[in-house]
């Protein structure tokens, strides 16, 4: 039965290099949950849900760094942990949603280990970090036997914690593409307490030149399976100035994207009720 | 000159300890040949009975030393909380108390109930083991609420409760099943009066089931030793009464029971009595000689440990034009959770706190509790006040706004004081200064020009203020057994070994006790040294209920400091030769005639040759005045000096998403005499914390199949640091009780009544709507908005 | 499943042993090391009460707190971890576990250990926190006995005399 402070026995792997991961994951695919800052892997290790064999990829060295280029843009370690994440001044400065969403997530605790491609890889449909990076187009870079391979946020969820990633296969980076000009961003959660998961959270990128949207990216958690981007809300943007009767029809459009359920949480007809609001004051947040 | 420390602000005395890591809790408890104890619980199901039990893989386990079913252990039945001890045997008749829980159960009644247990020799095996033990269960329909269990043909949870009624007012005792009396002029009822009551309120409410959540988690060790003595180790609030319990279970004699309190991480009424010690003592008896240790972890906590009344709880009032009050009726049916518990208690309480607080003509409540398929009910700091105070307090203000009466000078007018009978009848209050405390509460909240301030506003953020007032407890005199024992030891040099079971579950009773004799002596409080929490050493005490660390322990500590200062004055009087009435003693303990200090004698000097009294050949005669001093005193108290108190609160309610925000609470507390005035504050802080989350965020889910949904902090939520107002306690003194210990009454259970009342009132404020449903969540909020189809400008 | 050596340095002190694979941290320092000052209180890190400090050379005071409840103990071979014993010099109260005392921002004291663990990283990671920083630090570490108020104002005190002491 599952315990708090017992885990269950597993076989654990400390590979030095992301070729020996890749050999390890080679070996036990599925049987493997790879670890990276511990917070989500064990969490779900104290609830009974483990793998045989635990991949920990705390002696790779050089999975950690967080670098901003003007050429390459953000590129994110999987070792990268929220806190040096939240701590950059680039992603401050250049991607605000993802730094929000790093840094009022859990706890300085969890900060400290819990990692942004972990958070992203869980593909937990509340995950902060994975709303604001589907909202700015990020990619993840995976390692594996054949090589190196992207794949887009857009396509890499897919349903309930369920991925693109193929069992053989090692995140090891996620890229932020250079902001374009004009671009803003933000995030918002709302949640039962200031320390929770939540229940319901927004990110948008948009692309502003003199008053109007040139492109949209609005993303939502915690109303679906996975995390999802709004299309038809960001067709409505699409080349409007954001102005009162636009999101007055951005709100009305959101309700029929989503599809929140009734949990511990919250409820199906709350979320519903206020996801609206949540984008509207995302969007209006982004471009103050 | 004597230096005091009542009353002032000095470090707790045990609190360097805490700080550094070094306090040892039950967890940290290493013994030689220590064995670890896995209690086995139902968790597939919430009703069930146990059709089989299968150790045998489990038993090949290597490390395994033994699997208990529930024929291996005591068949005597016990129930957790020692309330039956507190009560002579008749009103135990009358309350209804039974003894239905056993070590390990047949009928499986909630999720998280014991079923078996395996010893073995490190955690991890017997959790190992724990994995292969094959239980089949046969299920039973499971009982969410009141109403599911009372129907007749519902499953009987105990033969010794016909219809599932757990509890509800012997009509022997209560007449009409209410607590309550007639209008003392008229002999009428409320259903009488109500066609004479120009404004009559009403409402149905309901109150969430929520928990301690104390950081500790519950831990027992226990040895049956090679002497033939049962030792238990644990953090039980009530030290004494639980060597009894455990005594009786195991049909031992006191003489071998031993209970030593370990320090206590938090209780708030989770531990009013036992929690696993039951368990790891029958395993403790099934392996003699090794010291068996029964840990808990976390998520266990909300599944098999003690929670607060939830129920339905309705309340109807009556007012005359002028405002006075008429009449209140109500009725209280709780969720009793799957074991008797404190079946009638809180219950009891909530009908007895509506009792306390205004000056209706008549009152008159029932209540009455069903078993339902959740984690048994048991005490939680307040015991039904809280209840109480989240629907009188919204009542009182829906009626003075209907009369157009300002709901502040409503409650000075029309709450209960000095001669005025308490929460218990026949008990006057004994001091008051309700009025004091809501004058200044008012006055540093700003609530009259909060109130104008606040009276247009625009835009979806909204703020409301709101206030409530509250009456509590010290003690539970004249209701149960009030006893507390203090021996007081005179060192040979003169300091004090304070022998006395003071329960401190972090409320700072033992700081407060040895302020108290400190000062009763007039000496420094470096020379009171506090031996507690070992029933091989303390006399009787009921332990930490009530509110009652201070009131009804205090007392016994000064009786039997009074008593060593008079023993050493009487020895003084003798050896100067003066009258013990001249006679006064320093700091320095030294004791002198009043007006001439050259005739005087040290304390320290009678205290040795109390204790190093030898014969003198020369002159024939012992040296000084034999005997070791020892105070003693068996206090009962006689009276429960009810504490008041008044809250304000200021939220900030989004009316497009319904999120409440805290943004300030003023508590002004009506405490008599601060013994240590940063622990009453503490108190007071600590518990708005937990009002403010029963009110808003704490709640206790289960699915149909009576599977709690939450059991942990990441889905339990409590408020964070960041999620606390602005709070501000204020401790009134003007009104220092005449019975109290210095002055004293009670702070500990006080803290929860105000915020629930008052931020419930704040959001009806903000709002415009009224909450009958707690917590109250965006959810709620949002969802009355809309119904109601209100729009704010 | 054989268990790995590895060395840890707490407190000051090396202690060269074999653990687990799927041991925690925190299950290796209670039950293997006897460092009962840190305690289990949920498991899952929602609590803080197993909060302990460990290296970081990112961090300007050359450590960050962590839950030792989510970390596997295989994993911090030769780490320098420090616990609430070891904060001050030679077992004696530092600046902060002095200030929750005098301000009587203790009762029960079971979070305390891990509290003021928090409270320490969180002063010199942030030596000018704000209130509303200091309360947002704290998150993480769980109190049900004080309401926070008692603690707020312990690390506010511990902060004026830090930044005094800088003076």
């Amino acid at each position: 039965m599952p315990s708090s402070r017992i885990l269950p026995e597993f076989d654990l792997l400390l590979p030095e290099s992301v070729a020996e991961a890749v050999k390890m994951l080679k070996k036990h695919k599925a049987k493997a949950t790879v670890m990276a800052g511990g917070t989500d892997v064990i969490v779900s290790a104290t609830q009974g849900f483990c793998t045989p064999c635990v991949i920990s990829l705390a002696k790779i060295k050089g999975l950690d760094s967080v670098k901003y280029s003007k050429s390459g843009g953000l590129k994110i370690g999987a070792m990268a942990t929220l806190q040096t994440v939240a701590d950059n001044a680039d992603v401050k400065k250049h991607y605000p949603a993802l730094h929000k969403s790093a840094a009022i997530n859990g706890t300085p605790q969890t900060r400290n280990s819990g990692t942004v491609v972990g958070n992203v890889m869980r593909a937990s449909p509340s995950g902060d970090c994975a709303c604001a990076l589907l909202a700015l187009g990020a990619k993840v870079v995976f390692e594996g036997p054949k090589g190196k391979r992207e794949v887009s946020l857009d396509d890499f969820f897919i349903d309930y914690k369920k991925t693109d990633r193929k069992p053989d296969e090692l995140a090891v980076e996620i890229k932020v593409p250079v902001p374009k000009k004009g671009q803003v961003s933000a995030f918002n959660r709302m949640n039962r307490t200031t320390l929770d998961l939540s229940k319901l959270n927004a990110a948008v990128c948009l692309i502003v030149e003199r008053g109007v949207c040139k492109s949209a990216r609005i993303a939502m958690g915690a109303v679906a399976p996975k995390t999802v981007r709004l299309v038809d809300s960001e067709n409505l943007l699409k080349g409007q100035k954001i102005n009162a009767s636009v999101l007055e029809a951005i709100s009305a459009s959101v309700g029929s994207q989503i599809d929140p359920i009734t949990d511990v949480r919250s409820t199906a007809e709350y979320r519903k009720e206020v996801s609206p609001v949540l984008v509207r004051r995302t969007i209006e947040e982004a471009v103050a | 000159m004597t230096t005091s420390v009542v009353g002032k602000r000095i470090p707790k005395v045990d609190s360097m300890d805490k700080a550094l890591g070094t306090a040892e809790y039950a967890g940290d408890i290493r013994m030689k040949g220590m064995l670890y104890g896995k209690i086995i619980r139902s968790l597939e199901y919430a009703h069930a009975r146990v059709k089989s039990i299968d150790f045998k893989e489990a038993e090949k386990v290597p490390g395994v030393v033994k699997c208990l079913g529930p024929d291996d252990v005591t068949q005597n039945g016990y129930n957790t909380t020692i309330m039956k001890l507190l009560v002579p045997e008749a009103f135990n008749e009358v309350f209804g108390e039974i003894s239905e829980m056993y070590v390990f159960n047949k009928h499986v009644k909630h999720q998280g109930d014991a079923v078996c247990g395996i010893i073995a020799e490190n955690e991890e095996i017997a959790e190992r083991a724990a994995e292969k033990v094959k239980i089949k269960y046969e299920p039973l329909p499971v009982y969410l609420t009141a109403e599911q269990s009372k129907q007749p043909d519902a499953v009987q949870f105990t033969p010794l409760k016909p219809g599932n009624l757990a509890g509800e007012f012997d009509p022997s005792f209560f007449p009409g099943k209410a607590y309550g009396w007639p209008d003392p002029e008229t002999d009428k009822w409320g259903d009488d009066l109500e066609p004479e009551c120009d404004v009559v309120v009403s409402d149905e409410f309901y109150l969430n089931k929520v928990k301690q959540c104390q950081m500790e988690n519950n831990c027992a060790v226990a040895l049956y030793d090679t002497r033939g003595r049962l030792n238990c180790w644990s953090s039980t609030q009530m030290p004494k009464p639980v060597q009894v319990l455990l005594a009786d279970l195991f049909d031992l004699p006191l003489s071998r029971m031993r209970y030593i309190t370990t320090i206590v991480g938090g209780a708030f009424g989770a531990r009013l009595g036992m929690v696993c010690e039951p368990h790891a003592c029958a395993m403790a008896m099934a392996v003699p000689g090794r010291p068996v240790k029964v840990e808990m972890t976390r998520e266990e906590d909300w599944i098999a440990s003690e929670t607060r009344f939830p129920g339905d709880y309705k309340m109807k009032m009556g007012f005359k034009k002028d405002g006075t009050p008429v009449f209140v009726d109500a009725h209280f049916t709780g969720y009793k959770g799957g074991y008797y518990t404190h079946g009638n208690g809180p219950i009891f309480c909530a009908a007895a706190f509506v009792h306390g607080m205004y000056k209706w003509q008549t009152m008159r409540m029932k209540g009455d509790s069903y078993f339902t398929n959740q984690s048994p009910v048991g005490a939680f700091r307040g015991y039904g006040n809280p209840q109480t105070s989240f629907v009188q307090e919204q009542l009182i203000d829906v009626a003075c706004e209907k009369l157009g009466l300002d709901s502040v000078e409503w409650r000075k007018k029309w709450h209960k004081t000095i001669g005025d009978e308490t929460w218990l009848k026949g008990v006057t209050y004994a001091s008051d200064d309700l009025n004091g405390c809501i004058d200044i509460a008012a006055e540093q909240f700003k609530w009259y020009q909060k109130k104008k301030k606040y009276a247009k506003q625009k835009g979806p953020k909204r703020r409301g203020i709101g206030m409530a007032v509250m009456n509590h407890t010290s003690g539970a005199w004249p209701m149960l057994l009030e006893h507390t024992v203090c021996t007081a030891k005179l060192n040979e040099d003169c300091t004090i070994e304070l022998m006395q079971s003071v329960s401190d579950l972090g409320t700072g009773g033992h700081t407060a006790i040895v302020q108290m004799a400190a000062d009763t002596l007039g000496w420094p409080l470096e020379d009171i040294h506090l031996k507690t929490g070992d029933s091989d050493v303390n006399g009787f005490d009921i332990g930490a209920h009530a509110s009652r660390t201070v009131y009804c322990g205090g007392p016994a500590t000064i009786e039997a400091c009074e008593s060593v200062k008079k023993q050493l004055l009487e020895r003084a009087s003798q050896l100067l030769e003066a009258r013990v009435e001249d006679l006064e003693m320093d700091s320095k303990k030294i004791i002198s005639v009043k007006g001439n200090p050259s005739k005087s004698i040290d304390a320290r000097q009678i205290a040795k040759q109390g204790v190093y009294n030898f014969f003198d050949a020369a002159s024939g005669k012992q040296i000084g005045i034999p005997g070791q001093i020892q105070g003693y005193s068996s206090f009962l108290a006689n009276h429960c000096s009810p504490p008041m108190g008044a809250t304000f609160s200021e939220v900030e309610v989004d009316v497009e998403t319904g999120e409440v925000k805290l943004i300030e609470l003023v508590n002004a507390h009506d405490i008599g005499k601060a013994i240590h005035p940063p622990s009453v504050e503490g108190q007071l802080e600590g518990g708005a914390q937990q009002g403010l989350g029963q009110v808003l965020t704490e709640d206790m889910l289960y699915d149909e199949e009576g599977h709690c949904l939450n059991s942990d902090f990441t889905d339990y939520k409590m408020l964070g640091p960041s999620d606390m107002p602005k709070a501000k306690i204020i401790l009134v003194e003007t009104a220092p009780d005449p019975i109290g210990p210095m002055g004293a009454k009670s702070c500990g259970e006080s803290a929860l009544m105000g915020p629930i009342g008052s931020v419930a009132n704040a959001i009806a404020d903000a709002t415009g709507l009224r909450f009958v449903e707690a917590p109250i969540t965006p959810e709620r909020i949002l969802r009355k908005i809309k119904e109601n189809g209100i729009t704010y400008e | 499943m054989d268990k790995q050596p590895i060395t840890l340095t707490i407190n000051g002190r090396e202690y060269n042993i074999l653990v687990a694979g799927h041991h925690t941290l925190l299950q290796v320092m209670r039950d293997q090391l006897d460092l009962t000052e840190v305690k289990y209180g949920c498991g899952r890190g929602e609590c803080g009460a197993c909060s302990v400090l460990v290296d970081d050379e990112n961090e300007p005071s050359g450590r960050k707190v962590v839950d030792s409840c989510l970390i596997l103990a295989a994993t911090m071979d030769g780490r320098k971890i420090t616990t609430s014993r070891g904060l001050g010099e030679s077992g004696k109260p530092n600046v902060v576990q002095q200030a929750f005392v005098d301000e009587s921002g203790i009762q029960c004291g079971f979070c305390t250990p891990g509290m003021v663990v928090k409270s320490t990283a969180l002063l010199e990671r942030n030596p000018k926190a704000t209130e509303d920083e200091i309360r947002f630090g704290l998150e993480g570490n769980i109190c049900r006995c004080t309401g926070y108020v008692k603690i707020v104002d312990s690390v506010k005190k511990a902060q004026k005399a830090i930044n005094k002491k800088k003076k």
